[in-house]
């Protein structure tokens, strides 16, 4: 039926001009014809579409058959596949380009992962070819078009192994291959147009004024491949996986980058870059966007992408502050891929600096606080332990890289701003190590021992509540000011007093030592207490209502078991009697001095 | 030195030990006039309040007579006040453009051959934006870096290196040759790795650490 119908329009239309089909005709022929191909009469179709009597009608409404076509071709156990595959080839040969575009890229749109590789597989080639026919309107379209197989590419779940990379089972790596073809015939054209427009402003002494389309929008498409899928892969490096369609993928976009004249240097130095208020400068930030600019600076610091291209003349300061923005949008982020590249990209930067070489005025530059603060919540907060590890360790390693008196700023601001008892507790470590170093014969410094050491101890040496100080709470800051207190106090005579905290030690006394021996007294008063309650209750074996309750953030934990709750209360008292040792050994060792 | 008129001594033994000369008095005129390491010795640093507590009546008395024996005064020791001022921190909105001001460290790091001589009128200042072409090599010749393409066809695609110089954002060695060329002048610039990438080197390039480097640079335009 469908048949006829088909063989009927066509014939009626033969020698007629193609503005004068009937919509009805339109519908007959589009219909009719994809039944016909779907019902598996693609050898007919064939002979008539290839009729040279019927190539005005084809050339105009052929395209409509497109959705059928491609969907015989997806499939690919159909017998009819040779003749729909001629099909198809045909109509790329005589329909108009923009109506092949629209009905191609219509095709694209798949669900699940097995058919949008598959389609992008069958669609790339045709699609470039009908885009290359296009000529000099082609940008847009080539926009639309990279847009609609990004979009599809970003379904497809990610290799994150060397062996998922390798077996490729969901076609990534093949698909990114395929996209590189795809856009080469651009890139050389986009690089073709920029030469010309040059050669042009030499010979005529103008500049170029009109911003080549062609080039956007092959700028936007790599911007776009930096964000997804670039910066949420793990590329491996050559030791690991010899050969890598995803790093080939990351270098080839790092070389358009280059060819379509968006030098590599000023794309990752960008957030330092003064740039002067081009009108309509929000479009600029579309243009590089944040993230695909941390993506570039990541491939270029940590994977070493480029290093033939990237001139070796940058100084590692100027790298770091740099990479700071970057590495400040990275570590602001909740996914742990993000995360993982911000610590990747912050330590291969810190790492090409030497020891104590980072000035204090650095730490006026937001990032240089603003990072640091990232890195807590990173250290404190995340959930994958590995990456909780890396971020002490890359925080210390930033602590190392500061010179002396930047390191006394940054403390300050990290016992200010930290907020966490752990963090608070790690920079007084640090704060010892440095006194220690200053007491050494020949490194005096003027800020870890002396008049400027003495507003940093006040600091440290003070409980944040006063006698009603958590001291559980705030364990380990309340230790580690012990430590260094008892530290002082044994490491500096106080015939040389180098610290000065000899003559400080009256106030700490008063505002630290005294609440402290309170509030010791009184938790473990109240902690004592709640242990006869309990072993009390137990043996009455009466159900009562747990006056131990442990909550985490807002939430409640489960009640628990007396046992547990023993426990708990018994490690809390064994807390409250460490420190209460530090306590007694300084009692004793200022008392000792004092009777000199 | 300045040489100040020495202090008087003002209370004989008598009156220092007597009750009604209170241990205060004593500590701020030591203080007012001691030398610091005399101060330091003597534990008599800090708040007037705090050290008088700490301190006996009889050790104030000794070091009152010491101070005038040993005649450490303020101003005879070369080393003085160590001032209480602490910078605080401050937090900037904006991100600031830091210029890294380096303390004089005693003779350039590089030595400069001209090659071709520049027009001797244009020289960079600091902030300026110089481009150069340029070619880098290890000692041992090993080319590292350039930006000067292989064909001289493609020596129209290519651009030669934009940026702001004496900022510190390349290498020392650079920024301070930089400021001494000309425009169109060609030179050869040997940097040791204190201007250039010292002890550290680039991990994982070709430059390894304490790598003396050789550039032939190329001052094309100063702006």
């Amino acid at each position: 039926m469908a048949l006829e119908q088909f063989s009927d329009v066509v014939q009626r239309c033969q020698g007629l001009p193609d503005d004068s089909y009937t919509s009805e005709d339109h519908d007959v022929f589009t219909i009719a014809g994809r039944s016909c191909i779907a019902e598996g009469n693609s050898t007919q179709v064939l002979s008539v579409v290839l009729d040279e009597k019927n190539q005005d009608i084809v050339r105009c409404l052929g395209w409509n058959l497109l959705p059928s076509l491609i969907k015989v071709l997806l499939k690919k156990e159909e017998k009819s596949l040779p003749q729909c595959l001629a099909i198809f080839n045909h109509l790329l040969e005589t329909c108009r380009p923009k109506e092949l575009l629209i009905g191609l890229l219509e095709q694209l749109e798949q669900d699940d992962p097995d058919t949008i590789a598959e389609s992008l597989h069958l669609l790339l080639n045709p699609l470039q070819k009908v885009l290359l026919c296009l000529g000099t309107r082609k940008a847009s379209s080539l926009g639309m078009t990279l847009s609609s197989v990004l979009d599809q590419v970003a379904k497809l779940p990610l290799p994150h192994t060397k062996e998922q990379e390798e077996d490729d089972v969901f076609s990534l790596c093949r698909c990114c291959t395929s996209l590189i073809s795809f856009v080469r015939p651009f890139v050389q054209e986009a690089k073709q147009n920029l030469l010309s427009s040059e050669e042009l402003s030499e010979s005529t002494n103008k500049v170029a004024g009109v911003e080549d389309e062609l080039r956007t929008e092959l700028l936007k498409f790599c911007m776009k491949t930096l964000s997804h899928p670039l910066l949420e892969l793990q590329l491996k490096d050559p030791d690991t996986l010899a050969v890598s369609p995803l790093r080939d993928f990351a270098s080839e976009i790092l070389d358009t980058l280059s060819a379509i004249r968006e030098p590599l240097p000023s794309l990752v130095f960008r957030p330092l870059l003064k740039r002067k208020q081009v009108p309509g400068f929000l479009e600029q930030e579309v243009r590089y966007p944040k993230e695909s600019l941390a993506s570039l600076a990541h491939l270029l610091f940590v994977h070493h992408m480029a290093t033939d291209t990237f001139p070796n003349v940058f100084s590692p300061v100027f790298c770091l502050r740099s990479n700071m923005e970057h590495i400040c949008l990275l570590l602001s982020r909740s996914e742990e891929s993000r995360i993982q590249k911000g610590l990747e990209l912050y330590e291969k930067s810190l790492v090409r600096l030497e020891d104590g070489s980072l000035p204090a005025d650095l730490l006026e530059i937001k990032t240089f606080l603003t990072v640091p603060q990232n890195l807590v919540k990173v250290m404190t907060i995340c959930q994958r332990q590995d990456l909780r590890t890396r971020g002490l360790k890359v925080f210390q390693m930033s602590i190392d890289k500061f010179d002396t008196e930047a390191k006394y700023s940054f403390f300050q601001y990290m016992l200010k701003t930290s907020n966490h008892s752990g963090v608070e507790g790690y920079i007084i470590k640090n704060i010892k190590s440095q006194i220690d170093l200053a007491l050494q014969p020949g490194n005096g410094n003027a800020w870890f021992e002396g008049a400027h050491l003495l507003p940093l101890l006040r600091q440290v040496l003070s409980l944040p509540d006063g006698p009603e100080t958590d001291l559980l709470q705030y364990l380990d800051r309340v230790m580690e000011s012990l430590n260094l207190l008892r530290y002082l106090v044994i490491r500096d005579k106080v015939t040389e007093n180098q610290t000065g905290i000899w003559t400080e030690l009256y106030k700490i006394e008063d505002t630290f030592l005294k609440p402290l021996r309170v509030g010791l007294n009184m938790s473990r008063a109240h902690y004592e207490r709640e242990l006869h309650n309990i072993k009390e209750t137990k043996k009455g074996k009466a159900k009562e209502e747990s006056v131990l309750s442990v909550s985490v953030g807002d939430e409640k934990l489960p009640k628990m078991t007396p046992e547990s709750q023993i426990q708990a209360l018994h490690s809390a008292l064994h807390t409250f009697d460490m420190m209460e040792s530090v306590l007694v050994r300084l009692e004793e060792l200022i008392e000792g001095n004092n009777n000199v | 030195l300045k040489m100040a008129a020495e202090p008087t001594r003002e209370w004989s033994d008598e009156q220092l030990n007597s009750d009604d000369l209170p241990k205060k008095d004593i500590i701020k005129f030591i203080q007012d006039n001691a030398a610091h390491s005399f101060l330091n010795e003597h534990r008599l640093l800090g708040n007037i309040k705090n050290v008088a507590k700490t301190a006996k009546k009889e050790q104030l008395v000794v070091a009152y007579n010491q101070l005038f024996e040993s005649k450490r005064f303020k101003g005879t020791e070369p080393v003085e006040e160590v001032t209480e001022q602490v910078k605080a921190v401050k937090i900037e909105e904006k991100p600031k453009e830091v210029k890294t001001e380096v303390v004089d460290e005693g003779p350039p790091k590089y030595t400069k051959s001209v090659l071709k001589k520049g027009d001797k009128s244009n020289f960079p200042k600091k902030g300026d934006t110089v481009s150069c072409w340029y070619t880098g090599t290890l000692e041992d010749g090993t080319v590292f870096d350039t930006n000067i393409p292989a064909g001289a066809r493609k020596k129209k695609q290519a651009k030669p290196l934009s940026f702001k110089v004496g900022m510190g954002k390349v290498i020392r060695g650079w920024d301070e040759a930089l400021l001494t060329m000309s425009k169109g002048e060609t030179a050869r610039l040997e940097i040791e790795p204190e201007w250039a990438y010292g002890k550290k080197g680039l991990p994982d390039s070709k430059i390894p650490p304490n790598a003396k480097l050789i550039f032939e640079v190329e001052l094309v335009s100063v702006d």
